[in-house]
């Protein structure tokens, strides 16, 4: 016990003398927390940029304008009463939606001929397209029941007959685990466990290169410290720094930028320790067998965004095909995201997390085994 | 002779040019991580983001119904879910607690309740409320199922509410007249079938694309001056503007030659739409690239290590595609970060692809970006000088 704790203080002492490692270690993660925490801060998207061009200019065409611009979700451009001027507003970007109503809308109506107000939307962003439609919809659903509403009440009913008429089947939407339909309780969680993932690897991964540059990793492989004390010694500083990291990073999500983070703690705290866990013994496998620091920091930095996406944390597993899959669950954050997304945002027990805690244990021992056990034998030239 | 002087010294410039170029494209080609690396990784990113966005767009959200009712109401109720846009009902569990567990699971999205006293309660006029719960875990699948209930929830109340109205005695041409309310016609502008991978896949790429250029740049100076053979570049006379910019040239041709492939195979073999003239956008890549990897020379010219300077480097190259706003709308960000994230070269880069390929809003429009693309170049590319030469 005594060699694994000298070996994590020199490793400690190492850390904190790196002004770098230092900072990487416990500022980097922090950092990038609050600045991408701060990116989805608002959550929903609200007050979008529409364009209104009422080519009708009635009672009616000024009721769906008054609608749509009651509603929070948008936020009317006046400047914008041409087709032409809506075009281009939608090409530079100006307004993001508009709605077009025809010139004789009101008398068209009135005489139940086919007509429709055009609701375009720019899609080249699909947030800004999805929830375009989406709240579009919500305006025109709501502005529908309030005529249907006023209708009714002209034709003498009264006000309990006209809702009771209303609501004769109503469907009731109900949105579980995110009514807010909130980004940042969307997406925010799965950027922590990548900047975990990715801090963790490159930092743990530097601890045998430096050392094999600096010619120092020669004492620890002639020395008769087993293997695993070896691991240990070096692993723990990290360790320990990675599950602080996860739990600052959590507590800084829920708090400050208001994620939902619910579920059991004990099962938040066992996800984490396997996590970190695969995450140190890998970096540190990496590490042993790298032939210097540029080659680790270059390939690994490069791996967060592939393993982002195709992980299934954002867009659908179900509609990935299968190889790309199938290489997904290989990867201990594709577990991880979804187990955890599981755990915190749909607030499940352990009974629906087994597979994902089980995966993440093979996982942990299979990068574990290789890691204890790394052969200490130098290969002589010849 | 003054003359003949001046052409051998710009002969010999040339030659000292060429020769650090070599010297240059001979250290990278031999530096086998790094080749692999930049010849494969943006290569395997397009084929991955474009294998895993193949479906392309989201379509036939599962859906679960529960109908606790045989009446003719109901079974027109889950013919009406069964026809509705984007909803494939793929489970009929025979109760609440087996559809919960099937959201719970992720087996389904959207699950339907229709209750035991649907038909009577209708038939009697009364109230009868119809549950619908959609999984609001992942955002894409929640606004898609949302939009589409939405739809269908119009259709079937404006139905229930036409036929209370006609059985009460109410005309029945007054009664649809009630449940008329407005029609619209959806036209989603510049991407009409909301396809995903036309809307991620190039970026993303160019992403992964613009890590691996911080990367090679982020070595441009510490490469030199955390070597002991900067010691023999100086000694040997050659200038260190003349180095570094060769060295730049190449870095920089060597930007543009990677990403023309991912081009050429998104616009051509992968149909990924460009509305703009492709010499615009090379024009504009460019541009980039220079802003690019002025941000890495100053980078690799503050730094001690080859290792810091990637760290540097990587520590802004990272995360810039997030607060580049490609994704989450720079104007749904708090005002002090929508500008402090307009200095960074790869936010102007991000939207000017967006707009290039999706809408081509002019020359004068994205002019404003070449503009600022440059002005970083210059200003970084001065202070890294200043700083170099110093060493």
């Amino acid at each position: 016990m005594r060699q694994v704790l000298n070996i994590t203080y020199y490793e400690t002492i190492h850390i904190l003398r790196n002004r770098l490692l230092l900072g990487q270690i416990f500022f980097v993660p922090f950092l990038y927390t609050l600045l991408l925490g701060t990116v989805y801060i608002a959550g929903v998207l609200n007050n979008i940029p529409l364009g209104v061009v009422d080519l009708d200019n009635s009672q009616l065409s000024r009721e769906v304008v008054t609608a749509f611009a009651n509603s929070p979700y948008f936020k009317l451009n006046k400047q914008i009463n041409t087709y032409h001027g809506l075009e281009q507003a939608m090409r530079d970007g100006t307004v993001r939606a508009g709605i077009v109503i025809p010139e004789d809308y009101a008398q068209k109506v009135s005489l139940h001929q086919n007509t429709k107000v055009l609701m375009v939307y720019d899609s080249s962003n699909l947030i800004w397209g999805y929830n375009t439609r989406k709240y579009a919809r919500e305006v025109i659903n709501s502005f529908n029941i309030d005529h249907t509403a006023a209708y009714l009440a002209g034709l003498g009913l009264t006000q309990e007959e006209v809702h009771n008429n209303m609501d004769t089947i109503s469907l009731n939407m109900e949105v579980w685990y995110n009514p807010t339909y909130s980004y940042a309780t969307f997406i925010l969680l799965g950027i922590i466990l990548m900047i975990l993932h990715q801090i963790g690897l490159q930092s743990v991964g530097l601890t045998v290169t430096r050392e094999k540059e600096q010619n120092s990793w020669l004492q620890f492989l002639s020395s008769s410290v087993p293997p695993w004390k070896i691991f240990l010694g070096k692993c723990l500083p990290y360790y320990t720094g990675g599950f602080f990291n996860y739990a600052l990073l959590l507590w800084l999500a829920s708090d400050l930028i208001h994620v939902k983070i619910s579920g059991s703690l004990l099962l938040l705290i066992l996800l984490g320790v396997i996590y970190i866990l695969v995450i140190n013994a890998a970096g540190f496998y990496i590490s042993v067998k790298a032939a210097n620091s540029l080659q680790v920091t270059r390939y690994i930095m490069l791996l967060s965004v592939p393993m982002f996406i195709i992980s299934g944390y954002t867009w659908p597993s179900r509609y990935i095909p299968p190889y790309i899959n199938k290489l997904a669950h290989l990867l201990p954050f594709t577990w991880m995201s979804e187990g955890f997304r599981l755990a915190t945002l749909k607030g499940l027990g352990f009974h629906y997390l087994v597979s994902h805690i089980l995966a993440l244990t093979a996982m942990s021992v299979a990068a574990l085994l290789p890691a204890m056990t790394f052969d200490k034998h130098r290969k002589f030239p010849g | 002779m003054e003359q003949l002087n001046f052409s051998k010294v710009v002969i010999i410039m040339f030659k000292q040019g060429l020769s650090v170029m070599y010297r240059e494209i001979t250290y990278m080609w031999r530096d086998r991580g790094l080749r692999n690396l930049l010849l494969i990784g943006p290569l395997l990113g397009l084929f991955l983001f474009y294998a895993t966005y193949s479906a392309q767009a989201i379509k036939d959200i599962p859906t679960a119904i529960v109908c606790l009712d045989r009446s003719d109401t109901a079974r027109q109720l889950v013919e009406d879910m069964k026809n509705a846009e984007y909803l494939k009902v793929i489970a009929y569990p025979p109760n609440f607690q087996d559809l919960e567990e099937l959201i719970k699971n992720g087996r389904v999205v959207v699950g339907i309740v229709i209750p035991e006293d649907l038909g009577q309660k209708v038939a009697l006029h009364r109230q009868a409320t119809v549950l619908v719960a959609v999984d609001g875990s992942n955002m894409i699948y929640a606004t898609n199922a949302a939009s589409a209930v939405m739809t269908v929830t119009h259709t079937i109340s404006a139905r229930a509410g036409i036929n209370a109205l006609v059985s009460n005695g109410i005309n029945f041409s007054q009664a649809q007249e009630a449940y008329q309310g407005i029609n619209i016609r959806e036209e989603p502008w510049f991407n009409p079938t909301l396809n995903y991978a036309y809307f991620l896949v190039l970026a993303l790429t160019l992403n992964i694309w613009q890590q691996c250029c911080t990367l090679v740049a982020s070595m441009n100076v510490i490469g030199e001056t955390g070597r002991r053979s900067w010691y023999q570049i100086k000694a040997s006379g050659i200038s260190v503007f003349k180095l570094f910019f060769s060295k730049s040239i190449v870095q920089v041709t060597m930007f543009m030659l990677l990403v023309l492939p991912i081009y050429i195979i998104s616009y051509i073999f992968l149909h990924i739409p460009m509305h703009c003239n492709f010499g615009l956008l090379l024009l504009f890549t460019l541009a980039f690239t220079l802003a690019l990897h002025s941000i890495g020379t100053l980078a690799s010219s503050l730094s001690h290590s080859a290792i810091d300077s990637i760290r540097l480097g990587m520590l802004i190259a990272l995360p810039s595609f997030i607060l580049s706003g490609y994704t989450w709308p720079m104007e749904s960000m708090p005002h002090y970060l929508q500008q402090a994230v307009k200095i960074l070269p790869q936010t102007w880069f991000f939207q000017g692809i967006n707009y290039l390929t999706f809408k081509n809003p002019g020359p004068a429009f994205i002019g404003h970006y070449f503009l600022i693309l440059s002005l970083t170049a210059v200003t970084c590319y001065g202070v890294a000088a200043i700083v170099t030469l110093r060493k």
